[in-house]
């Protein structure tokens, strides 16, 4: 601990600036050990095929995690995802089965902005415990869900539907092109523009935000609604993959796309975090989930092996960062 | 014991607390603290003084057995202190109580006096014996703080009498204080320095780190300075003049700030009338002038912060008329609206929680009051935070380099001065100062001081307040006392500058 702490900042000794870049770059050096041994376990892992396999099962859960990012930097959370999430994907499916697909997506999507909105509406104006708000509107945007479709699914055979989840440009999957896009949006919004900028100086210290002049409470309130949205059209798009819009999917999303914004390093206290890091987050899970798909595990191990690097993820990290910032 | 530290074996003088053989401590290719040798006694007030970075926090760190020494040993009643054992500190009766104290806030006041100390009886706990002898220690400073009351619902004074409390519990024979007074009002100050004297007196070694040079002369028997890290000088406190110390600390000839002895003022540029917040503010109005900067003296809990607040936009409650060049615009409505539309800025009381993004680096910091003027397009330009950040590193005399890393690796003075330099980024023509120089350095508050007067002289209304009082009055060009909630004297500084004791007497003319 002595060497790395410096009265005037700093100045790290050596093995402080080992345990730096470990910090920063331990999630890359994991994610790169993982595919190596993937590829050795399974020689075709790499090949254009099983990557965008890969890409493509995880599209939704990826969207789903960027709005997650969002919201944990803003200093909020959000548990409602997943049911909005199930809402968005039975909404473009009915209307998709009543002969129009377009609007179908676009009412996904407004679904998810207003469940995001309502969620914005009772932390910041009714200062609701983001965790207790979000408990709630998840489970009543579920009970909503189910009421409204009757536990019934849609099935859609339209064609023009499938092409959001399993159509192609060329040799890609359009979901693919669609999460690298946001995946890409974001990290550009989040780090060039002044609303990334205004989002992590609200989320790392709300007061000083406020008396500097931000809007801190519009700012708040908007990360729910992008992750309302993003929740939104990653339920249509599973929705399209489908074929099908039930009310019961989603159920382990929220949770999923805590762990992996978790695993990317970014942080449940606000201000702390990266978009391109839950894409690191991401793969890691997504190629264990392909090692064991491929070997024919046991799915119950990779549920026990998610939870283990979720736990040591954090653990890990917590321990660097104390080391660094005594 | 005796084995591990051989270079003073027989040196068992009962009289010395702590001593000090040769200590170094290094982090990295920085030496912080470079070879001291120090004596503390049993018994008696030692205060260590020095700017900031001169060492102090480490030196008291390594004594407290937080930091482990690169070189050299500190031992305590001829026991050498061993550092990452806080046990073992605490069985050598060392106790510190830290600028952040560590009372828990749901907890009752004898609650927290008992933490991690608590009184039993089999399995039970012991209320009855906590409660007799949280009575004695109330006795014993002369106080009267309700036992059962929440630590949250105690002021910042009484908190850190019941770290003391807490610390005499445990039996502390060696008692160290890093700033305890910077948060504290007069008579709260007064009454602090009553009870480590008593401490003192009843053979406890007590150590004081403060940067208010007047209170350590009066209270310490011996004074010691540091600078860049290295033992300047030991002398009792006797021995000591203001004057001569900061000549110690600072390694110069006494930096002062110029007070322009016939100042141009131009019309009224802020005014208020009748603000009021019920059961706080009465009807306060005030006036200040273009180059002018408007003193508020008062008690803590005059009203002095919530009208700073009110002014700031940060107060819903407020009702009053506001006037900008003589005309009447609406009350502000926020802080943001305070900002955008009548110009007005605050720099906060607390500049860890209100005034900083810690985290965050300088340019970011300096850019937080305007992002507008940084962005280019649709992207934040960073090389123009970085050029306006720059300039004001230069005018505020911040001597650290730029760079990515989080204000809060700065010292307390360079963290002020960029709390203060991100409104001079923006210029707001109306800027308030909430305690600018609280927990600072001697030479850090001149050159805080210098800045506020070079601002209010290039045009714009300043206000400042202080519980410092002689700042207050050595930096105001008008001064108002404010008396639980009302302002009750307007002095001209320039034409009829009263005595700080003049002003101390108004300050009580509304209380009891």
């Amino acid at each position: 601990m002595a060497d790395t702490i410096s009265t005037q900042g700093q100045v790290l000794g050596s093995a402080g600036r080992v345990r730096k870049v470990l910090f920063d770059q331990g999630i890359y050096v994991i994610l790169v050990i993982l595919i190596v041994v993937a590829t050795i376990l399974y020689p075709p892992f790499l090949g254009p095929d099983n990557v965008l396999l890969i890409l493509e099962q995880n599209a939704p859960l990826g969207i789903v995690a960027v709005g997650m990012t969002i919201v944990l930097i803003g200093g909020g959370f959000d548990l409602s995802v997943g049911s909005t999430f199930a809402l968005a994907g039975v909404l473009s499916a009915q209307f998709a089965l009543a002969g129009n697909v377009v609007l179908g997506i676009v009412a996904g999507i407004i679904a998810g902005a207003v469940c995001g909105l309502f969620n914005g509406f009772l932390v910041t104006v009714l200062r609701v415990n983001p965790f207790v708000a979000t408990l709630g509107s998840m489970t009543l945007i579920q009970g909503g869900t189910l009421l409204y479709t009757n536990s019934q699914a849609f099935s859609v055979t339209d064609a023009s539907f499938a092409f959001i989840g399993s159509g192609k440009l060329g040799p890609v999957p359009v979901d693919v092109i669609i999460m690298v896009a946001i995946f890409a949006l974001a990290q550009l919004v989040m780090r060039k523009t002044l609303y990334g900028r205004a989002l992590f100086a609200t989320g790392g210290n709300p007061e000083a935000s406020r008396l500097s002049g931000l809007r801190t409470k519009t700012i708040e309130a908007s990360t729910y609604v992008v992750a309302g949205v993003l929740a939104g059209f990653a339920g249509v798009i599973s929705a399209s993959q489908l074929g099908t819009g039930q009310g019961t999917a989603g159920a382990t999303m929220a949770l999923n796309a805590i762990a992996v914004v978790v695993i990317g390093g970014t942080a449940l206290t606000g201000g702390e975090g990266s978009v391109l890091r839950s894409g690191v987050g991401l793969a890691i899970l997504a190629v264990l989930q392909n090692i064991y798909y491929t070997l024919a595990v046991n799915t119950y191990f990779q549920l026990i092996t998610q939870g283990a690097i979720v736990v040591g993820a954090v653990a890990l990290d917590k321990r660097l960062r104390s080391r660094i910032t005594r | 014991m005796m084995d591990s530290a051989p270079t003073v074996t027989g040196d068992r003088d009962s009289t010395v607390a702590i001593a000090c053989r040769g200590i170094t401590k290094r982090f990295g290719v920085n030496t912080v603290v470079d070879g001291v040798d120090l004596e503390i006694r049993a018994g008696s007030i030692h205060s260590l003084v020095g700017a900031n970075g001169a060492g102090k926090s480490t030196l008291l760190g390594m004594i407290s057995g937080r930091i482990a020494p690169s070189d050299g040993i500190a031992l305590a009643f001829g026991d050498e202190i061993v550092a990452g054992k806080p046990r073992r500190a605490r069985e050598l009766g060392i106790a510190t109580v830290y600028q952040e104290l560590t009372i828990v806030p749901q907890l009752s006041a004898v609650a927290n006096v008992f933490l991690g100390n608590e009184r039993r009886s089999g399995a039970w706990l012991d209320e009855k014996s906590m409660l007799a002898r949280f009575a004695e220690l109330c006795d014993e400073f002369e106080l009267d703080i309700p036992a059962k009351t929440l630590g949250r619902d105690l002021s910042v004074a009484t908190q850190q009498v019941l770290e003391i409390m807490r610390a005499m519990n445990s039996e502390a024979r060696i008692m160290m204080f890093d700033e305890p007074t910077a948060a504290l009002s007069q008579s709260e100050r007064d009454n602090f320095l009553r009870i480590i004297r008593r401490l003192a007196a009843t053979g406890v070694a007590v150590v004081l780190v403060s940067h208010n040079l007047g209170e350590v002369l009066d209270v310490s028997a011996t004074v010691s300075v540091l600078r860049g890290g290295r033992l300047v000088e030991t002398r009792t406190a006797a021995k000591w003049q203001r004057k001569g110390l900061i000549h110690a600390m600072t390694g110069e000839a006494t930096p002062v700030s110029v007070r322009n002895e016939h100042p141009a003022f131009g019309e009224p540029l802020f005014e208020v009338e009748n603000l009021t917040v019920p059961s706080v503010l009465t009807a306060v109005s005030l006036v200040v002038r273009k180059g002018e900067i408007v003193g508020l003296a008062g008690l803590v809990g005059s009203g002095r912060t919530t009208i700073l607040r009110c002014i700031s936009g940060d107060e819903r409650r407020a009702t009053g008329t506001f006037k900008i060049d003589g005309e009447v615009v609406a009350a502000p409505r926020s802080v943001r609206d305070a900002i955008m539309r009548l110009g007005i800025g605050r720099v906060p009381e607390e500049r860890k929680i209100e005034g900083l993004h810690l985290q965050r680096s300088i340019p970011d910091n300096i850019a937080m009051t305007d992002w507008r003027r940084f962005i280019r397009g649709i992207f934040v330009n960073k090389r123009k935070q970085y050029e306006v950040a720059n300039e004001l590193l230069t005018e505020m005399r911040i001597s650290r380099p730029i760079g990515e890393y989080p204000v809060g690796d700065l010292s307390g003075g360079n963290q002020q001065k960029v709390a203060i330099a991100k409104w001079l980024a923006r210029k707001p023509r109306v800027l308030l100062f909430d305690e600018p120089t609280r927990g600072i350095d001697v030479v850090a508050k001149v050159e805080v001081m210098a800045a506020i007067r070079r601002y209010a002289r290039e045009g714009h209304a300043v206000i400042v307040t202080s519980s410092e009082l002689e700042e207050v009055v050595d930096i105001s060009d008008r001064l108002y006392v404010v008396s639980k909630g009302e302002i009750v004297e307007d002095y001209d500084m320039h034409s009829s500058p009263p005595t700080l004791n003049e002003i101390i007497k108004r300050s009580f003319a509304k209380t009891g």
